[in-house]
């Protein structure tokens, strides 16, 4: 045994620093949603994102903290099902920590609802031989619930130390901390030979009695009413309108003409462009900067302006509708649906996140079940679901239009991505897993946890999109001054003019909306504003720019989650459903006569 | 099982182990109780005080003594 694995087993309260070849490092591990990140904050002083969604806290969180005068490492292992078995890449990861010397105490965090599940972990732990404490979380609810459980006694039958908790309030903290030097391995007693199952429920039978609940509970009443079908679509139309509301009328409208018609029209841009007059030189650079493909004017204005307020609106309502715990019953309502495409009621999550940030999306594909799965999901997402900066657009335009455009191009897009998925599914070999999910209880979100996720994702994607954006913009400047635009759109045009029945200047807009699909978006927007789009051409052209693969960003992601190789052949297949679909659209709205 | 009865479990079928290991990890273990909550349009039921939604083909998997 080495120094540093000796003195674990000292005795606490001691007031010599103890040295160590290291910081004594200290693993959270624990199943999804119990509170890991909530104690991790409460421990070190900062706080992470929590999140239900196991894959949504991949990365470690790692941290310090105090604990007697010597600062420790922190670790905050992703949520775990289990540790034995066959496993995902998050439980792998999760054992690699608790394998070999890199963790020398383990704070098992449980829900203490769930003691059983608890205990099954528990079980599996003990083969690691680390010196654990097992934290019994959500001590309220479960008092709540009538669950009382006989902490002193299957700690002396474990021989651990076992302290009850609340995270989120803080209560028991100053106990968990005075217990980890007392951690100890766990004593096995195995007459069950490894069936972590049956050792966990006997302990469970043991040490846990139910009182008998006390009155009906509101939360189980609101769940009721959320997961049936007779209450619960009505309420998703109302939470789909919600978000209508929040992210269409708010962020979009109000939001992006504060920003883009107060602050950048009359105050930025007309300051920079001043000041880049005056103190640039070379004409060059002063159109790169503030010209018509201009880094501030085009690049800086588009990401800021126009894109940021959308969807840090849309992240704030996502937020709000993770922490409260909707998503998984949206899950329920779409499984059967999902899974004709070769998907399950988990492909949800990607889906909805997709209305925001398609890229953002793409990466989520990280939770589905299987390879085929995650494939599908990323070709759908770029094929039909418009990212938030797009909706807006397309809400903006058709919106005026009339009621039945807009329902065209939503009814192509679905039906399209429901053909697509169908054929994917039987196409692509492999399996799809099972919907299995856990539905965590319905609560009222905290707002500071939803403007910190939001905070959060803003950050993220000002760090992803900003640099593509401004990128595009420098691409689209350089083509531009090599006379290379005009020559793409002049090769474009008689695919836009002659098969979608565009007007010509729409081929420049096309291939905007390559490097950003919004740039293609708020082109079209500027086209129909000045009258020169009918109503046809509106459907059509929204309609292939949503097929499309959405922008630089999101195919760039793809090739980081599928490969190049994949990659490349969604983006073709993509683009020739999105014309093959403009063309057929086109014709069939001509033929019939239709004006919108 | 319809919505608002209850059983036991007894066991989990393994014809699908990677199914029946999911279950198991999730709290659906032999001795655990059941409360079915809903069958359409997804089968939710409550085992041991964990809210469980399973496409139908799963929930045949779990096999249920019924008080």
């Amino acid at each position: 045994m080495s120094c540093a694995q000796a003195a674990v087993r000292e005795p606490p309260a001691s007031p010599l620093l103890t040295l160590r070849a290291r910081p004594r490092r200290i693993a959270l591990v624990g199943n999804a949603n119990v509170g890991k990140s909530v104690l991790f904050g409460r421990l070190t002083g900062q706080y992470a994102v929590v999140s239900n969604y196991p894959g949504t806290t991949v990365a470690l969180t790692t941290g310090r903290m105090m604990l007697g005068g010597e600062v420790c490492e922190l670790v905050d292992t992703p949520g775990v099902t289990a540790l034995d078995g066959v496993l995902s890449e998050d439980e792998l990861v999760a054992r690699r920590i608790l394998d070999g010397d890199r963790t020398d105490v383990v704070i098992q965090v449980s829900d203490a609802r769930n003691l059983r599940r608890a205990l099954m972990l528990t079980s599996q732990l003990s083969a690691f031989g680390r010196p654990m404490v097992l934290v019994l979380n959500m001590a309220d609810e479960a008092r709540s619930h009538g669950i009382v459980i006989d902490a002193a006694g299957l700690s002396a039958r474990l021989g651990i130390p076992i302290i009850e908790t609340v995270a989120t309030e803080g209560r028991g903290i100053a106990e968990l901390r005075d217990a980890i030097p007392r951690a100890a391995v766990l004593r096995v007693d195995d007459p069950h030979r490894g069936d972590h199952a049956r050792a966990a429920h006997d302990l469970a039978v043991q040490f846990r009695r139910h009182r008998p609940r006390s009155a009906a509970r509101i939360q189980e009443q609101i769940g009721r009413l959320v997961r049936e079908p007779l209450t619960g679509l009505p309420i998703l139309a109302l939470v789909l309108y919600g978000m209508y509301l929040a992210v269409g009328v708010f962020g979009a409208q109000t939001l992006v003409q504060l920003i883009e018609g107060g602050l950048f029209k009359q105050i930025i841009n007309p300051a920079a462009t001043a000041l880049v007059n005056r103190a640039v030189p070379w004409a060059i650079a002063r159109d790169f900067l503030v010209g018509e493909y201009g880094l501030i004017t085009m690049g800086l204005t588009y990401a800021i302006a126009i894109v940021l307020p959308v969807v840090a609106t849309f992240f704030f309502v996502f937020g709000f509708l993770e922490d409260s715990g909707y998503i998984p019953r949206l899950a329920i309502f779409s499984d059967r649906i999902f899974r004709t495409m070769g998907l399950n009621g988990k492909a949800v999550l990607p889906m909805v996140l997709g209305l925001g940030c398609d890229t953002m999306a793409t990466m989520t594909t990280r939770i589905l079940g299987t390879p085929k799965e995650r494939l599908i999901a990323v070709l759908l997402l770029a094929l039909g679901i418009p990212c938030s900066a797009q909706l807006a657009t397309i809400l903006g335009i058709l919106g005026g239009v009339s009621f039945a455009a807009l329902a065209t191009l939503f009814g192509v897009v679905l039906t399209q991505m429901f053909l697509v998925g169908f054929l994917a599914a039987r196409a692509i070999p492999g399996e799809r897993s099972d919907f299995i999910m856990e539905l965590p209880p319905l609560r009222l979100p905290q707002f500071g946890n939803i403007l910190r996720k939001t905070l959060l994702r803003v950050r993220w994607y000002l760090g992803e999109a900003l640099p593509l954006f401004l990128i595009g913009t420098g691409l689209l400047f350089v083509l531009s001054r090599l006379g290379l635009l005009t020559k793409l759109t002049a090769a474009a045009e008689p695919v836009v003019a002659g098969l979608l029945g565009l007007p010509r200047d729409a081929a420049a807009v096309f291939v905007m909306g390559f490097l950003r699909r919004d740039y293609g978006a708020a082109g079209l927007f500027q086209m129909s504003k000045a009258g020169e789009l009918d109503g046809v051409q509106a459907v059509v052209a929204l309609t292939v720019m949503t097929l499309f693969v959405p922008c630089v960003a999101n195919f760039l992601m793809m090739v980081k989650e599928q490969g190049l190789k994949a990659a490349l052949r969604i983006l073709g297949v993509v683009t020739m459903i999105a014309l093959g679909t403009g063309a057929v659209l086109n014709a069939v709205l001509r033929g019939l006569h239709v004006t919108f | 099982m319809n919505p608002g009865m209850s059983g036991r479990v007894i066991r989990v079928m393994r014809e699908n182990p990677d199914r029946a290991d999911r279950l198991t990890a999730l709290g659906v273990t032999p001795g655990a109780m059941v409360t079915v909550l809903q069958r359409f349009p997804g089968v939710v039921f409550l085992c041991d005080h964990t809210e469980l939604a399973v496409e139908p083909s799963v929930a045949r998997a779990i096999v249920v003594d019924v008080e």
